[in-house]
C-alpha cells in the first residue's frame, strides 16, 4: 500500500485522471443546471380528503374552463388540516367536514362565494370562513356477499355478536368521516344527550374486538374487498363503490342519521386568493354540483340541482341535527374519551 | 520545491512513465468527456427530433378530423340545418380512409338529442343532463365558430357547435378513436405522453409520467430540458399543439450516466491497473536500458579505487559497445605505460643505487696506496697487514650485486677500512664502535659506514693532531639508528648549509659525495621518513645520524 502511495507521491501526473474526471463532472452538472427546464409553477393548490375518483372529473373541469394550472394534493382529512395550517404555499382545503375544520376557522380567509344566494338556507348561514360544498351524511356500508344473514337496520344491529371483529371502523382521531359517525352514535343513541351515547360507543368498541383502522379509505375499501362485513363511511364512498360494481349496499341508520356539509376553505396566507376564489366559485357553480349529484353520489347544497339519482332522497332519511357549536367544542374531548374507552376495553 | 538529483535510471523511468501513461490518460480523458458530451447532446437531439415529428404527426391527423367536422358542417348546412346521413358517412370514409376506423362522429341537437351517430353507441357525457354544460359542451358553447379538442373520461373529442347568427343549431362532435394516437405512442422507445392543454393524459407508452390522478407528474409541468426526479435525471421536450395537446417525451438520462459511470469506473480501475503494471516494467525497462550505465559507473569507481583489472562488457548497444571496448582498450594501454613506467623507474633506480654504492673514494684508494709504498719500506709487516685490508674491502665492495647485506658483514668490511686508518694514522686516530648484537642481523645497505667514517677523517684532521670517533647502532621502535660522532674540526657553517641543502635534492650539485650517496640510498630503498642528517659545530666535532627500517634477512 506503501508503495502504491509513494508512486502516486512520485508522479503527480496520475493525478491528472481524477482531475480530469472531476473537472468532467463538474461541467457535466453545470450543462445540465443551464439546460434546466423553466418549472411552470402551479397556479392553485388544491389539498383534500376527497377520493381520487372523485377529484379527477372536477379538477379536469375546472381547469379546462377557467386555465388554472391546478395542483391536489391528496392527504387525510387531518392531515390536509395540518398541511394547510402551515404550508402557505396550500391555497385551499377542498373537503373535510364543517365539524371537523370549524375549530380552525383562524386560519382561513373569508370569502363570501357568489353562489351562496343559491345555496339551501342551512348551508348559506355558515361563517364566511367556510364555503359549504356538498352534503355527506355517515353510512353504513355492507358487504353483501359476506354478511350472510345478518339484518342491519341501524346503529343497534352491530352490536351483534357475530359482528364482532367484522366491523371497519377508523381511529376518529385520524379520519374526519370516523368523528362523524362518533358524533352521529352519540347523538343518534344518547337521546338528545350525546354524552350517554357513550355508553353504546363502548359496546361497540368491545364489538370493533381491537380492530381499529388508520384511514377513511382502509374502511370502504375493506369492506368492498372483503375483509370486513361491515364498515361505517360516508354517503359518497359507498356510492363509489357501488358504481365500481362492488356487491356492496348503503344503510341509513334508522336511529337517525346526521349529515354534515363538508367545505372549501381558502388559506389565509395564500398567494393565490383570486384562483382559489374562482375555484370556490366552480365548485360550488351549478354545471359542478349538477356534476357531482348526478355522476359522483353527493348531495348538492344547491337549491338548484335536483337529488342525485344514485342516492335515496333526502326526506327519506331519519335525519338528526347537531348542535355545531357543541360538537366544535367537545370535538377533542369526545375523541379522547373514545380513544380512553378503547384503550379500557382492549386492556392496555 | 527541493529538487534532489535523481538517478540516471529513475529519471529515465519517469520520463518512461511520463511518456507511456500521461498521453494515455489525457486521450482516455479527453475521448470519456467527448463521448460522455456528444452522447448526452445526441439524445437531446434525438428526444427534440422525435418530439417534433410526433407532434407534426399529431397535428397532421387531428387537422384531418377538424377538417371532416368541417365538411359534415358543410354538408349540414346546405341541407338547410339537417343532417345527410349518406353524405355525412361519405365525409367520414373519405378522410379515414387511412385510419381504417370511422371512429364516432354524433350530430347532436342543443338538447342533446342524437341526431346521427356513426355507432350505435353515443357516450352518456354527450346525452346525460349533467352534462350539458360540461366538458365538450362546454367548450362547443363557449367557442362558437371554432372547433375545440377536449379530453373527457378518457375519450378525446373534437367539437364544433354549428350556429346560425347566435342560435345553436346543431353540435358535431368526433371521438377519436383510441388507437389512432395510442399507436403512435405505443412504437416510441422513450417515454412519451400526450396530454390536453392542462397536462391531463390521453395516451403515453409509460405510468411513469403520470400522477396518481392520471395528469403528467408535476416535475414535468417546465419547459423542455433536464429534469431531476427521485435521484434520477431525464431530459424532457415538450411541444404544444396549436390543436390543445401537448406532446412530452422524456429520455431517462440516469441510463446513461450509469453506464458512463461504470465505463469511468471501468477506466479508472484500468488505468490503476496500468499505472501499477508500467510502474513495474518501467522499472525493470529502466533497469535493463540503465544496466550499462551502471557497468560504466562501476568500471570508474573501480579504476578511481586504484583497481585497473577491471574490463568493461557493455552491450546493450552500439553505442555502449563502442564506449565499452574503448573504455578497455584505454585501460589496456594506460595499465601498459604503468607498467613500463614502473619498470622505467626500477631500472632508473637500480642503475643510480649501483653508481652511488660504487663509489670508493678514489682518493682513499691512492692514499692508501700511497702509505703501502711506504709502509713497505719500512714495516713490511703492517705493509702486507694493508694490502690484505684493502684487498679485503676491494673484495667486499665486488664481492656480490647484493644491495642490502647483514649488519654484521657491513661490520666486516668497515674493519678493513678501519685496520688501514689505524696503520695509516696511528696514534692519531682512535675509534670506537658500539653495535648492539641484537641488530646484527639486521640488513642495512651495503657499505653504509664507510662513508660517514670517511667523513669524519675527511673533516676532522683539518688542523688537528688527534680524532677519536664514535660510532654506536641501535634500535629504537622499528627503526634503526646509526650515529657517527666525532672530536673533530667540525664543519664551518656555510659548508654545512651546503651539505643540509643537497641533502634536501634529488641529486648533488655539491662535492659531498659520500653523505649525499648514503642518504640517495636510503631514500630510494627506503619509502618512508628515513634518511641520513648532519650535524656539526667548529671545533667541536661533527655527529651525522643515519636513520633506517629494521629490516631481518
Amino acid at each position: 500500500m506503501k508503495k502504491i502511495i509513494d508512486i502516486f507521491k512520485n508522479h503527480r501526473a496520475i493525478f491528472l485522471l481524477p482531475a480530469v474526471t472531476l473537472l468532467f463532472a463538474v461541467l457535466f452538472s453545470v450543462y445540465i443546471t443551464l439546460n434546466t427546464g423553466e418549472k411552470a409553477e402551479p397556479e392553485l393548490v388544491v389539498v383534500s380528503p376527497h377520493p381520487t375518483a372523485f377529484i379527477i372529473p372536477l379538477i379536469k373541469e375546472f381547469e379546462n374552463e377557467t386555465g388554472i394550472n391546478t395542483e391536489v394534493i391528496s392527504l387525510g382529512t387531518t392531515a390536509s388540516l395540518k398541511r394547510i395550517t402551515s404550508d402557505e404555499n396550500v391555497d385551499v382545503l377542498w373537503g373535510g367536514s364543517i365539524l371537523t375544520v370549524g375549530p380552525y376557522e383562524d386560519y382561513f380567509d373569508e370569502y363570501k362565494c357568489e353562489n351562496k344566494e343559491y345555496f339551501k338556507d342551512k348551508f348559506a348561514g355558515t361563517d364566511d370562513t367556510i364555503t359549504c360544498f356538498t352534503l355527506v351524511p355517515s353510512v353504513i356500508m355492507i358487504n353483501n356477499d359476506i354478511i350472510g344473514d345478518i339484518k342491519i337496520t341501524g346503529y343497534k344491529d352491530l352490536l351483534n355478536e357475530e359482528l364482532k371483529g367484522h366491523i371497519a371502523f377508523a381511529d376518529p382521531k385520524k379520519s374526519s368521516s370516523s368523528f362523524e359517525h362518533l358524533v352521529n352514535m352519540l347523538y343518534a343513541m344518547g337521546e338528545k344527550d350525546p354524552e350517554a351515547g357513550f355508553e353504546y360507543v363502548e359496546k361497540f368498541i368491545e364489538n370493533l374486538d381491537g380492530n381499529l383502522l388508520d384511514s377513511s379509505s382502509a374502511v370502504y375499501e375493506g369492506v368492498a374487498n372483503g375483509e370486513y362485513m361491515v364498515g361505517l363511511t360516508f354517503e359518497e364512498a359507498a356510492v363509489t363503490m357501488l358504481k365500481s360494481d362492488k356487491h356492496i349496499s348503503i344503510i341509513y341508520m334508522d336511529e337517525g342519521v346526521v349529515s354534515t356539509p363538508d367545505g372549501i376553505y381558502i388559506n389565509k396566507a395564500s398567494k393565490h386568493k383570486e384562483t382559489a376564489k374562482a375555484f370556490a366559485d366552480f365548485m360550488t357553480g351549478q354545471n359542478a354540483q349538477q356534476f357531482i349529484a348526478a355522476n359522483l353520489g353527493r348531495r348538492s347544497v344547491r337549491k338548484d340541482v335536483p337529488e342525485s339519482g344514485l342516492v335515496i332522497p333526502y326526506e327519506d332519511i331519519n335525519s338528526i341535527e347537531v348542535d355545531k357549536d357543541k360538537v366544535i367544542s367537545c370535538k377533542d374531548k369526545w375523541i379522547e374519551n373514545f380513544s380512553l374507552l378503547f384503550k379500557e376495553v382492549n386492556n392496555e | 520545491m527541493n529538487k534532489e538529483t535523481v538517478s540516471f535510471r529513475e529519471s529515465i523511468r519517469r520520463t518512461f512513465i511520463r511518456y507511456s501513461l500521461v498521453p494515455v490518460v489525457a486521450a482516455a480523458v479527453v475521448v470519456l468527456v467527448i463521448i460522455g458530451f456528444s452522447w448526452t447532446y445526441s439524445m437531446a437531439y434525438l428526444n427534440q427530433k422525435d418530439n417534433r415529428q410526433t407532434a407534426e404527426e399529431l397535428t397532421r391527423i387531428v387537422n384531418i378530423y377538424y377538417q371532416m367536422v368541417d365538411d359534415v358542417e358543410k354538408s349540414y348546412v346546405n341541407n338547410g340545418y339537417n343532417v345527410s346521413k349518406d353524405e355525412t358517412f361519405k365525409h367520414i370514409y373519405t378522410r379515414c380512409a387511412e385510419f381504417g376506423e370511422i371512429g364516432n362522429l354524433i350530430i347532436l341537437s342543443p338538447d342533446r338529442e342524437v341526431l346521427f351517430s356513426s355507432k350505435n353507441t353515443v357516450p352518456f357525457f354527450l346525452t346525460g343532463k349533467q352534462y350539458s354544460d360540461w366538458g365538450i359542451w362546454y367548450a362547443i358553447k363557449e367557442n362558437q365558430g371554432s372547433t375545440q379538442t377536449v379530453l373527457t373520461e378518457k375519450s378525446l373529442c373534437i367539437g364544433r357547435g354549428v350556429y346560425d347568427g347566435d342560435t345553436l343549431k346543431c353540435a358535431i362532435v368526433y371521438i377519436v378513436p383510441g388507437d389512432v394516437i395510442s399507436s403512435m405512442a405505443g412504437v416510441k422507445e422513450r417515454f412519451l405522453a400526450i396530454t390536453d392543454k392542462n397536462g391531463w393524459i390521453y395516451a403515453s407508452n409509460t405510468k411513469k409520467l403520470e400522477d396518481s390522478y392520471g395528469k403528467i407528474l408535476d416535475v414535468y409541468n417546465k419547459e423542455s430540458g433536464y429534469i431531476k426526479q427521485n435521484n434520477g435525471l431525464y431530459y424532457l421536450c415538450k411541444s404544444v399543439t396549436n390543436k390543445g395537446l401537448t406532446i412530452y417525451t422524456v429520455d431517462d438520462m440516469s441510463h446513461n450516466i450509469r453506464i458512463i459511470m461504470l465505463l469511468i469506473g471501468v477506466i479508472v480501475f484500468v488505468f490503476m491497473g496500468i499505472v501499477l503494471i508500467t510502474y513495474r516494467s518501467t522499472d525493470k525497462n529502466s533497469e535493463k536500458y540503465t544496466q550499462d550505465i551502471k557497468k560504466i559507473e562501476t568500471a570508474f569507481e573501480a579504476v578511481s579505487n586504484g583497481d585497473f583489472n577491471v574490463s568493461l562488457n557493455t552491450d546493450s548497444s552500439k553505442e555502449f559497445k563502442t564506449i565499452g571496448s574503448d573504455f578497455n582498450e584505454m585501460l589496456n594501454g594506460l595499465k601498459d605505460q604503468i607498467e613500463k613506467n614502473k619498470e622505467l623507474a626500477t631500472n632508473a633506480a637500480f642503475s643510480q643505487l649501483k653508481q652511488l654504492e660504487s663509489q670508493l673514494n678514489p682518493h682513499f684508494l691512492f692514499n692508501t696506496l700511497d702509505n703501502i709504498r711506504f709502509m713497505a719500506k719500512i714495516d713490511a709487516a703492517k705493509a702486507d697487514k694493508m694490502i690484505v685490508s684493502l684487498s679485503g674491502i676491494l673484495r667486499y665492495t665486488i664481492k656480490d650485486m647484493r644491495q642490502e647485506v647483514p649488519l654484521f658483514e657491513d661490520l666486516d668490511a668497515l674493519q678493513y677500512y678501519l685496520n688501514i686508518l689505524q696503520i695509516r694514522f696511528n696514534k692519531r686516530f682512535k675509534y670506537e664502535i658500539n653495535v648492539g648484537d641484537d641488530i646484527k642481523e639486521c640488513l642495512i645497505p651495503k657499505l653504509l659506514l664507510q662513508p660517514i667514517l670517511e667523513n669524519a677523517i675527511k673533516y676532522g684532521f683539518e688542523g688537528r693532531e688527534k680524532l677519536s670517533v664514535k660510532i654506536r647502532g641501535y634500535q629504537m621502535a622499528d627503526k634503526l639508528v646509526f650515529v657517527c660522532e666525532d672530536d673533530g674540526a667540525g664543519i664551518d657553517e656555510e659548508r654545512l648549509t651546503e651539505i643540509k641543502e643537497s641533502l634536501d635534492k634529488d641529486t648533488n650539485e655539491s662535492n659531498h659525495y659520500g653523505l649525499f650517496n648514503i642518504h640517495r640510498r636510503v631514500k630510494l630503498m627506503y619509502k618512508g621518513d628515513y634518511g641520513l642528517s648532519i650535524d656539526s659545530k667548529i671545533n667541536e666535532g661533527c655527529t651525522v645520524r643515519i636513520v633506517l627500517p629494521k629490516k631481518l634477512t
